[in-house]
């Protein structure tokens, strides 16, 4: 991995778990992650792979009482936000306050709910202000100056700085989210599922529009998503989580036509061929494996056309295909990148 | 649990009391030479100002709370709940009139409320159990109809009419059963205020009248003789006390008991 | 199409709601056909209709005019309870498969309910062998016959549901965005068991759905919604190959395709969906279209057949 320099971001080994009363919960199980700088990368898997843990686990917003980070270093532009202290326990590098100054100044993230990501007793104006203010040294009257030319870059006309949230439509307030978002010009963007809840005529504007914004100012993005195509729209490389590990990551040439593991070639036959109509769906056989429950071997085996004994018994590790494309399969174990599937 | 445990004491013991004691006799006659006793081996809980045994009026006294408790409470439910129920099914007009009766009926003060129906009436327990129920009535109207009103939102409901379920199916079997969490929380709670509400009715005079033992009626005569008799309070406080606090604890209990989601 | 091969003939229906800010157009006179055993895709975005007209069709809510005519009988004349007893032959597949199921009731109870309500198998054994026929041809698996809806996870949850609209053998099924609320591999398992059993049955599908991938491969015939009016109606393969609405060509340009090498073109709408609450009867996309001309903001355009099978709402093409 000593090929990749400059990096934005960077997460080695992290486990995350989620414990509580009656059972402890393995979101994330020693998963590698790192982005260039101005690269945006996308997280792809469904529900319940890990992908928000992972988001949150990056800013250290996990819920206090159950979201423990069990192992792993995450740093940001070269600084360490988790780090492992003398007797080797990850903890955070930075203080609450210090954590806070990072948060939605150099690392911001959208959230995929925009009814409840903006507080609806203040007008967007203020909210988008009330980022500036924080992170910036400026008087009231500058932060209010910088939400209105945000609102304008995201479509939105300054005229509408003081309406609340519940006056604009589902599209119009993730807008506004992201304009909160990119008010202090972060350095790294996370959008968890950004566009999940919109109409498609809608997820069109805002991709656009995320994409011009990260075109204009070099921003770093970790595009959260279960929607292929939205990757290969916005993404220059792809990891694909399951159960809480990257079972492939690679450029957008080798995860799309390329496909190497089981479960991503899996995913893309169960999503309808545009071009060809008519073809039967192939779906894969079963269910993810309760987080709580991981099985021994390859969390995938059970649903896997090519598991065999050594699948089930023995979690398979990552292997590098090429420089930049890498399996977690033991069809692979040889390291040949060939399509064994 | 516990609740049930100590519930099932009371109503057992208030049902076989005629074992132990002859109701004239014990409960009733006044017996001067024996009064204001402190509690013995003879009486356990000692004697009342008008020298008769404490344990024996507590236990019967336990038939006259239960027994207007559950009553008035049935009463209001099946009254209360039924209107509830129709105004949240059907809406409208029907539902705008029977509620602004019920907000009438609220705005009046529960206690009044029966007070002024029993001055009308002589005060025997049905007409006890009439007017408390009937200042309770309001109370079952609102918790169902806000029961029923979220439940008819659910997609379910819709489904039992896409089927083919008649009104009448749709609202017992897949509505009311769906609220009945709310419902029987409400059901013991009120049992528990009822009976306190009797006790105040007896208490001032408009309830139980006496000689017929009623924990209420018991601490009004015990008023005067209090300093210094601190038993006479205590039996018939401890046992509203246990008797509310069980109702309360078995309406939690039934609706956890009742709810399949927390069937594992 | 002859007379006999049509199963559901909607004329003119219309569906408007009374809010205190006015009436709300929710459908506004949508006529279609469909012919026995095909399948017609009804494709639209947030507040363009699709879910009231699959509702207002069974008549789960009630028309404000307008005729449905399923197998030559009018809906719309019929009583309440000859409406009932007509829905043993049409039903509906709920999106959330979470809260279409009654929480009390037990997979084989919520299945078995339709039989009891239209005395289908009045033998107890017999009920309980349809049953588990059901669960079956559903894919759920027998021991889940006393399970609970909150013990299962969303897919199954959703084949119970397509158990219970199939118990009592109907012609005609609304599916409501049945595989919305699904993860995509799930999606796959259930559009599949419904194409299978669609064949199976010779059954007729109404597939209601803002995802335009899924209606391609799924249904014959596609009918474009937007605020409450049907803009386009095609079969799927023409629509998607001859466009004509250009809110058609915005939203099929709007579909992320899974593949790298092909090009968006995208067409980016400007602007909101206007308030369905009193539109004005101009054509109601005329705000946001790229073609936009005098005619279109005077008056609201009617169905034009274009070619074969393949109508439009536009001026452009009048």
């Amino acid at each position: 991995m000593g090929r990749y320099t400059n990096l934005m971001l960077e997460i080695k080994g992290l486990v995350v778990e989620y414990r509580t009363d009656d059972e402890t919960v393995h979101a994330v199980n020693d998963i590698n992650l790192w982005i260039e700088k101005g690269k945006s990368l996308g997280l792809v898997g469904e529900t319940g792979a890990g992908k928000t843990t992972t988001a949150l686990s990056i800013l250290n917003l996990l819920p206090e009482t159950t979201g423990y980070i069990v192992d792993g270093t995450v740093s940001l532009d070269g600084e360490p936000i988790i780090k492992k202290n003398r007797e080797g326990k990850s903890v955070p590098a930075l203080l609450d306050s210090d954590m806070q100054k990072i948060r939605g100044d150099k690392v911001a993230m959208i959230f995929q709910d925009p009814m409840t990501a903006l507080n609806p007793i203040f007008t967007v104006g203020y909210q988008i202000a009330e980022s500036v203010r924080l992170h910036q040294k400026c008087s009231a009257k500058e932060a209010e100056k910088k939400a209105e030319e945000m609102l304008e870059l995201v479509g939105i006309p300054a005229s509408r700085k003081d309406e609340y949230p519940h006056q604009f439509s589902g599209g119009m307030k993730q807008r506004v989210v992201i304009a909160m978002a990119l008010a202090c010009n972060p350095a790294l963007l996370i959008a968890d599922e950004p566009t999940t809840a919109l109409d498609v005529t809608v997820q069109a504007q805002v991709l656009e529009m995320i994409k011009n914004l990260r075109d204009k100012f070099g921003t770093s993005v970790l595009m959260i998503t279960h929607d292929l195509g939205i990757i290969a729209e916005m993404c220059d490389e792809v990891s694909v989580m399951y159960a809480g590990a990257v079972v492939e990551h690679g450029s957008l040439e080798d995860v799309f036509d390329r496909t190497r593991h089981p479960y991503t070639r899996g995913l893309f036959n169960s999503l309808p061929n545009i071009k060809d109509r008519t073809a039967r769906l192939k779906p894969i056989r079963g269910l993810m494996p309760d987080p709580a429950n991981l099985p021994m071997g390859c969390a995938f085996a059970d649903r896997c056309d090519y598991a065999t004994e050594k699948c089930r018994g023995e979690k398979p590790r990552k292997q590098w295909l090429t420089d930049s494309h890498f399996v977690a399969c033991h069809l692979y174990e040889d390291g040949k990148d060939e399509d064994r599937l | 649990m516990a609740a049930l445990i100590i519930l099932a004491i009371i109503v057992f013991a208030a049902c076989t009391a005629d074992l132990f004691w002859d109701y004239q006799k014990d409960a009733c006659n006044i017996n001067i030479p024996a009064r204001l006793q402190k509690p013995s081996a003879q009486h356990w809980l000692g004697t009342d100002e008008m020298g008769r045994d404490m344990l024996c009026r507590i236990v019967y006294g336990a038939r006259a709370s239960l027994t207007v408790g559950l009553a008035a409470t049935t009463f209001a439910l099946l009254i209360g709940g039924a209107l509830g129920a129709i105004c949240g099914y059907y809406g409208g007009k029907l539902d705008n009139i029977i509620m602004r009766c019920t907000d009438v009926l609220l705005a009046i003060p529960g206690l009044l409320l029966a007070i002024a129906i029993m001055s009308a009436f002589k005060p025997n327990i049905f007409y006890i159990s009439l007017a408390l129920g009937i200042s309770y009535i309001s109370k079952f109207t609102r918790i169902v109809r806000s029961a029923v009103l979220t439940v008819r939102e659910q997609e379910y409901i819709e489904a039992a009419k896409a089927i083919g379920a008649k009104d009448h199916t749709i609202i017992l079997k897949h509505l009311l059963m769906n609220c009945m969490a709310p419902i029987f929380v409400q059901y013991a709670l009120a049992i528990g205020s009822r009976i306190l509400s009797v006790s105040t009715l007896s208490y001032i005079g408009m309830g139980i009248q006496a000689p017929t033992p009623d924990w209420g009626n018991m601490l009004s005569g015990a008023r005067a003789y209090i300093r210094g008799n601190a038993y006479l309070v205590l039996g018939p406080g401890i046992a509203l006390l246990l008797t509310i606090s069980a109702f309360n604890l078995i309406g939690d209990g039934l609706r956890d008991a009742l709810d399949p989601r927390l069937k594992k | 199409m002859t007379e006999k091969s049509i199963l559901l003939d909607v004329q003119h229906l219309t569906k408007y709601f009374h809010t205190s800010g006015g009436t709300l157009h929710a459908v506004d006179d949508v006529s279609f056909q469909i012919e026995r055993g095909k399948t017609l895709g009804i494709v639209g975005e947030s507040g363009c209709g699709k879910s009231t007209i699959g509702r207002t069709i069974l008549r789960l809510l009630e028309p404000t005019s307008g005729k449905v005519i399923f197998d030559g009988t009018d809906l719309t004349a019929l009583s309440k309870e000859e409406l009932r007893k007509m829905r043993q032959q049409m039903q509906i597949i709920f999106q959330d498969p979470f809260s279409s199921l009654d929480p009390r009731m037990t997979v084989s109870q919520t299945i078995a309910e339709p039989l009891k309500l239209h005395g289908m198998i009045k033998n107890k054994a017999e009920r309980e062998k349809r049953v588990l026929e059901l669960m079956a041809t559903v894919g759920l698996a027998e021991r889940l016959y006393d399970a609970y809806p909150h013990e299962l996870d969303g897919g199954r949850r959703q084949r119970i549901g397509i158990a219970r609209a199939l118990a009592v053998k109907p012609k005609f099924i609304v599916c409501d965005e049945p595989v919305s609320a699904l993860d995509v591999s799930i999606q796959a398992q259930i559009l599949n068991l419904m194409k299978d059993i669609q064949e199976r049955e010779g059954l007729t599908y109404i597939f209601i759905t803002h995802d335009l991938s899924v209606v391609n491969h799924f249904a014959d015939d596609i009918a474009v919604m937007y605020m409450g009016r049907m803009v386009e109606k095609a079969p799927a393969e023409e629509l998607f190959e001859h466009p004509i609405h250009p809110y058609t060509q915005a939203l099929l340009s709007a579909i992320p395709i899974p593949d790298i090498h092909t090009e968006m073109k995208r067409i980016v709408l400007k602007g909101e969906v206007t308030s369905p609450i009193e539109p004005k009867p101009v054509c109601r996309f005329a705000a946001r279209c790229a073609y936009a001309c005098d005619e279109c903001m005077k008056s609201e355009p009617e169905l034009i057949n274009v070619s074969p099978g393949h109508w439009a709402a536009c001026h452009r093409f009048a």
